[in-house]
């Protein structure tokens, strides 16, 4: 007999990885208790929860840093990423003249351009915010671009046969048409905002008031403190998990009623 | 049985009165060309030469079909009635009330696509009214012509339904509902039925019958189907490929309404045949020009 839970798809998305989760930290404790692994090499998920605890004043404070920084990029990346793809489709010209500095932006790596941008930038928090900017918006912008772009041309026909402006155009067909892929976009960005904030504290090695959570880890690194360090690295991909999430449940509630990706299948 | 036989004369007599009579279209009006496609060539950018040479009139109250063979340009030429694209030579004029040459106002066409084309965010209500947001016409009455328009295509109760909802059939339902709400005096039809199944595409076919009766529109109607054109129209306008041109121009002079009896009448299989012929000489004609 087969038990009705069993059945309810959305327990078991939930439970299913979550089941997986358990035994694997079960088997981590198991096997760090069986090796006699010292905590300063290996904890256990037993000592890293203590130190979330114990330590949660110093976790919380970074985490709300971190935080800070990396939603400040995301929503600099949503609203420059936008305009820019709105100006890329005003012209071909504009696209195709700008469009190459933005990839050659995506593809420096952040962690060699990121102490030009500490030394220029005075203020920590913007200059970790510029970094996680420049990684954040591209998605955006390749993105948001594409979907401006992909507008059903006899749709596209009929605006021309009512000889519509281009305003017109924009805000009754191409936005429209856009929303699916800004909001994947979005996805890709908020996980890329995150890691933008913190590799570039990792660079900056920001201490005092200003720590987030990248400068908990390299201090604890430094005081061999380690279960303090997994409670900060399980704290940033926690943020990360959440945002994504956050994104996801956005997109299907702007989307639901008619694009395919937020469709239920039907049995 | 005698009770039917007794009545059906009057029932002739009502279709064709006081409208059809002395009109060698059956549907009314006088028959003034409302487009004029006069000397027509179109060349691509790529050198393909779409169209040659082509002439054709349509007037007023007329239901014309463009047939032919893949590549014939019976898709460019519509488009070109409607004004997206231009020509290379040659000129398309259109006509309004009194014989006058409109500028891009007036003239009010409306385009019926290949697929639905409905924007897949916006409810069917929205749908409906895009060609009246777009002309930026906002009168006390739209939302009672935007009712109107859903109850001929018999989609009254889906007004808040999101296109997705509808089935394919009920989708171009909406399509057409879209291009009545402008009230056109040309209504342009690119191989509307063309991806449905055929009882859905019968049932639609009657429906569209009826409302170009009821509304007095002209109807310009690609098409594939030899079938269909000829059920459809009054003329059927056949076209050969490369170049494209009009090679025929079959007149269908079988009585409207037409229903179920026409399809299995010999009158309709002998039209069928004719267009068929017609459709053949074009199919060879492109060939040997391929070859």
């Amino acid at each position: 007999m087969k038990s009705p839970l069993l059945e309810n798809e959305r327990f078991v998305q939930i439970a299913a990885p979550l089941f997986v989760g358990v035994v694997f930290l079960l088997l981590w404790e198991a096997v760090v208790r069986a090796t006699g692994t010292p905590v300063y090499i290996l904890p256990g998920p037993v000592d890293i929860g203590k130190a979330f605890v114990e330590d949660w004043g110093v976790l919380f404070h970074s985490l709300l840093m971190t935080l800070k920084v990396t939603l400040m990029a995301f929503a600099i990346s949503v609203v420059l990423g936008t305009a820019a793809s709105l100006l890329f489709v005003q012209s071909r010209w504009i696209e195709v003249s700008l469009f190459p500095y933005a990839v050659l932006m995506q593809v420096t790596p952040i962690v060699a351009i990121a102490p030009l941008i500490i030394i220029w930038v005075d203020d920590t928090t913007w200059a970790l915010t510029v970094c996680a900017v420049i990684i954040a918006i591209f998605p955006i912008i390749s993105n948001t671009t594409l979907g401006l772009r992909s507008v059903d041309p006899n749709l596209l026909s009929m605006f021309r046969m009512y000889r519509t402006g281009r305003l017109q155009q924009l805000i009754r067909l191409r936005i429209p048409s856009a929303l699916p892929y800004f909001f994947g976009g979005m996805r890709i960005s908020t996980g890329l905002a995150l890691i933008g904030a913190v590799v570039a504290e990792f660079v900056a090695g920001t201490g005092g008031t200003q720590a987030g959570l990248a400068y908990l880890i390299l201090q604890s690194g430094y005081n061999l403190d380690i279960p303090r360090m997994f409670a900060a690295l399980g704290l940033i991909t926690l943020t990360g998990i959440t945002l994504f999430a956050l994104m996801v449940w956005l997109s299907d509630r702007v989307l639901r009623n008619w694009h395919e990706s937020a469709l239920k299948v039907e049995q | 049985m005698t009770h039917v036989k007794a009545i059906r004369p009057e029932v002739v007599v009502a279709g064709q009165d006081p409208d059809t009579a002395g009109t060698p279209q059956g549907n009314g009006r006088a028959g003034r060309p409302i487009v004029d496609v006069h000397g027509v060539d179109k060349v691509y950018n790529n050198g393909t030469v779409a169209l040659k040479d082509v002439e054709l009139t349509v007037k007023e109250g007329e239901f014309v079909s463009l047939l032919g063979p893949s590549g014939c340009g019976k898709s460019t030429l519509l488009r070109l009635m409607a004004g997206l694209g231009d020509v290379t030579r040659g000129e398309v004029k259109w006509w309004e009330q009194g014989y006058d040459v409109v500028g891009q106002k007036g003239r009010k066409l409306a385009f019926v696509f290949q697929n639905a084309t409905l924007m897949p965010w916006a409810r069917v209500r929205k749908n409906v009214r895009l060609p009246l947001d777009l002309n930026r016409e906002k009168g006390p009455d739209t939302e009672q012509r935007i009712d109107q328009a859903l109850d001929m295509v018999g989609l009254n109760k889906f007004g808040n339904a999101y296109p997705r909802e509808l089935s394919g059939g009920m989708q171009m339902r909406v399509s057409i509902a879209r291009a009545m709400v402008t009230e056109p005096n040309l209504l342009l039809m690119d191989e509307p039925f063309g991806a449905l199944d055929e009882m859905t595409r019968n049932k639609l076919n009657d429906d569209l019958l009826r409302l170009w009766k009821a509304n007095g529109w002209t109807v310009v109607f690609v098409t594939h189907s030899v079938y269909e054109a000829v059920y459809l129209s009054n003329r059927v306008v056949v076209m050969a490929a490369r170049p494209g041109r009009v090679i025929e121009d079959v007149p269908i002079e079988a009585p409207y309404p037409r229903g179920q009896e026409f399809r299995v009448s010999t009158e309709f299989a002998g039209y069928c045949r004719r267009v068929s012929e017609a459709l053949e000489v074009a199919s060879r004609q492109g060939e040997e020009a391929n070859s």
